[in-house]
């Protein structure tokens, strides 16, 4: 077990997510950088669970913790690992590191003090966080207030249950991610996009400026979404009976679905990226969907920092997608 | 547009939107729920979730399990031995609604707007009690659920219910909880406390969303309508509204639904006499 000392600024329980509810409205929620959370479970021999938004098995949660701020104490014996942003995290103090399993006794204090690089720090904890599954996930959805820790963000004052570890503590000691895996989480930031649905809707300058631009983070960014500023871009004039139907805004279509990855582009301006906790269904452009492979760097750019859009086809999105997953193999895990 | 095939489009690498015309019309509606209904009679492997919205239907697909293209060249197929949607089992839910009720007012008055039901009626040259009267009298197709869970929008089925209005500019910050919001000719529904642009008109005292599905109607899932749903919105006041809620809390309440095959026909035939009803009006107006 575990007491927060402090909640810092967003800490949440998250697992891969709850997909499959999209003709609901129910967003998929979940981890917004997948490598990151999936490595921190098989560091301690959790179960990292499937693909993001299309797997069957979300596996085991652990906390997500955006920025700085979160301050923790053991309550007992255990073994966790910290991946993800470089948020400077202290064990009593000293340096912790990261990417490698660590063993923590009763008392013990873990804080976050500051990012160094990345926004978004996972921690895992042997045998995961014990809150109930709610509509097949582990994750929190705070909008709605459900899920992950009573639907909310962690406090000051609440206690974590941790569900029985699978393997010896001994077992996990001195396991560490292969380190040439260790992603950089620093700019210069290049996000993978496909372009669509709505490219055809905007003039080749428009997509021009969009995949040349250096874009810039927006601290009106959250889980639902990360805005980026930087440039206007061009529409094609309108068809009068759109203007009839979804208005004389030219980034305004009828509302159609929206995935996690999409990028709206109200008014032209500030493309946001839609992320996690993003809705599924929209009425704004969109000009490009991040690719899977690449929603965890989106979650990991800090506001202020620069990113640039690069397009690439469905083919190679999913070749990405598919040495990112691979990578998340027991057999990328050495032991000293 | 109704686009004389269907197009696909791509979000990403692991969603496609078949999209069968860019407007709002509920017989583009009825394709993608003929799509839908039989990808659940014959499922396609690596199809992992369907999401009909208005003139698209949303596809996530896994694909390891099926390549884009195998995907497509499925759905082409399957969309080629498809005809038209005739007839659709369809719930009817009455669903009562206090119209102008307090926190709508409430809402309108903090954000130094006029309220919402009095500028609607007066942009289609009727009172209040007429415009109420007319929403409330056509039954409404939910077209869409999304946006928040539980959020839907629906479309009246009497085409001549379909009013004017239209999409605030810039969204409000908030919209009070259970408050239903048109445009005119769609309405819709704020689970949750949100930014909006619809505009709020009334409030129901039914939770359509609640993460402790509290009830069978939920079945198992926070989120009770679904697309191909119908509506009929019924009016009362406020004693009526506190006495539902309190039900509603208490878990005595009971929702109004019957589940019924509905007849596309039906729609088609009443659009098309609507249609000609104008043209004659507006060739009426010429000769004058």
């Amino acid at each position: 077990m575990f007491e927060i000392l402090h909640g810092g600024m967003q800490s949440t329980v998250q697992d891969v997510g709850r997909p499959g509810y999209g003709a609901t409205g129910m967003p998929v929620c979940g981890t917004a950088d997948r490598f990151s959370l999936a490595i921190a479970n098989l560091l301690v021999g959790n179960d990292p669970g499937e693909r993001y938004l299309v797997g069957e098995n979300p596996g085991d949660a652990g906390i997500e913790t955006l920025i700085y701020g979160l301050r923790l104490k053991s309550l007992g014996d255990t073994v966790i690992a910290i991946t993800g942003a470089d948020l400077m995290p202290t064990l009593n103090g000293e340096p912790l590191p990261m990417w490698q399993t660590v063993r923590v006794r009763a008392d013990d204090v873990i804080t976050f003090r500051r990012p160094q690089t990345g926004a978004r720090a996972y921690l895992a904890i042997a045998g995961g966080i014990d809150v109930p599954v709610w509509a097949g996930s582990r994750s929190t959805y705070i909008r709605g207030g459900v899920g992950g820790f009573e639907g909310r963000a962690f406090r000051k004052g609440d206690i974590i249950r941790v569900n029985t570890p699978k393997r010896s503590f001994d077992d996990l000691a001195g396991r560490r991610l292969s380190p040439d895996l260790i992603p950089a989480l620093r700019s210069p930031w290049q996000v993978r996009v496909v372009l669509g649905p709505h490219d055809y809707l905007f003039l080749d300058e428009g997509i021009e400026t969009f995949l040349s631009v250096d874009w810039e983070m927006s601290d009106l960014s959250d889980r639902m979404g990360c805005r980026f500023r930087g440039a206007k871009l061009s529409f094609k004039p309108r068809p009068d009976y759109l203007i009839a139907q979804a208005g004389t805004d030219p980034s305004n279509v009828v509302d159609s679905g929206v995935v996690i990855g999409g990028i709206q582009v109200p008014g032209g301006m500030e493309p946001i990226v839609l992320h996690a906790d993003g809705p599924s269904m929209g009425g704004y452009v969109v000009i490009a969907t991040v690719i899977s492979a690449d929603l965890g760097k989106v979650g990991q750019i800090k506001p202020s920092e620069k990113a640039r859009f690069v397009a690439v086809d469905t083919d190679e999105a999913v070749d990405a997608l598919k040495e990112l997953e691979d990578a998340i193999s027991e057999r990328n895990i050495v032991q000293k | 547009m109704f686009y004389s095939e269907a197009v696909y489009r791509t979000l990403g690498d692991l969603s496609i939107n078949v999209e069968f015309g860019d407007e709002h019309d509920l017989r583009l509606n009825f394709r993608v729920m003929a799509l839908a209904n039989a990808l659940k009679v014959h499922p396609i492997k690596g199809i992992r979730d369907i999401v009909p919205i208005n003139s698209s239907l949303g596809i996530y697909y896994d694909p390891f399990t099926i390549s884009r293209q195998k995907l497509i060249a499925s759905l082409k197929e399957m969309g080629q031995g498809l005809g038209e949607l005739t007839e659709v089992t369809s719930r009817l839910f009455k669903v009562p609604l206090w119209y102008g009720d307090r926190w709508t007012r409430e809402c309108a008055a903090e954000h130094g707007k006029p309220y919402w039901l009095e500028s609607l009626a007066e942009l289609n040259d009727v009172t209040v009690e007429q415009f109420n009267k007319i929403h409330s009298e056509s039954d409404w197709w939910v077209s869409a659920v999304g946006w928040m869970p539980g959020c839907w929008q629906a479309m009246p089925l009497n085409p001549a219910a379909a009013m004017k209005g239209g999409k605030a500019t810039s969204p409000r910050s908030w919209t009070p909880v259970r408050t239903i919001g048109t445009i005119g000719r769609l309405t819709t529904y704020y689970p949750l406390r949100a930014p909006g642009g619809y505009q709020p008109i009334a409030n129901t005292p039914v939770d359509f969303y609640d993460p402790k599905m509290p009830y069978p109607i939920f079945e198992g899932r926070p989120v009770i309508p679904r697309v191909s749903d119908r509506h009929r919105y019924v009016p009362i006041d406020e004693t009526t509204y506190r006495e539902i809620r309190r039900a509603y809390e208490g878990g005595s309440y009971e929702y109004e639904v019957v589940e019924e095959v509905y007849q596309v026909q039906e729609y088609i035939d009443r659009l098309n006499a609507f249609q000609k009803t104008l043209a004659e009006q507006e060739s009426e107006g010429g000769q004058n």
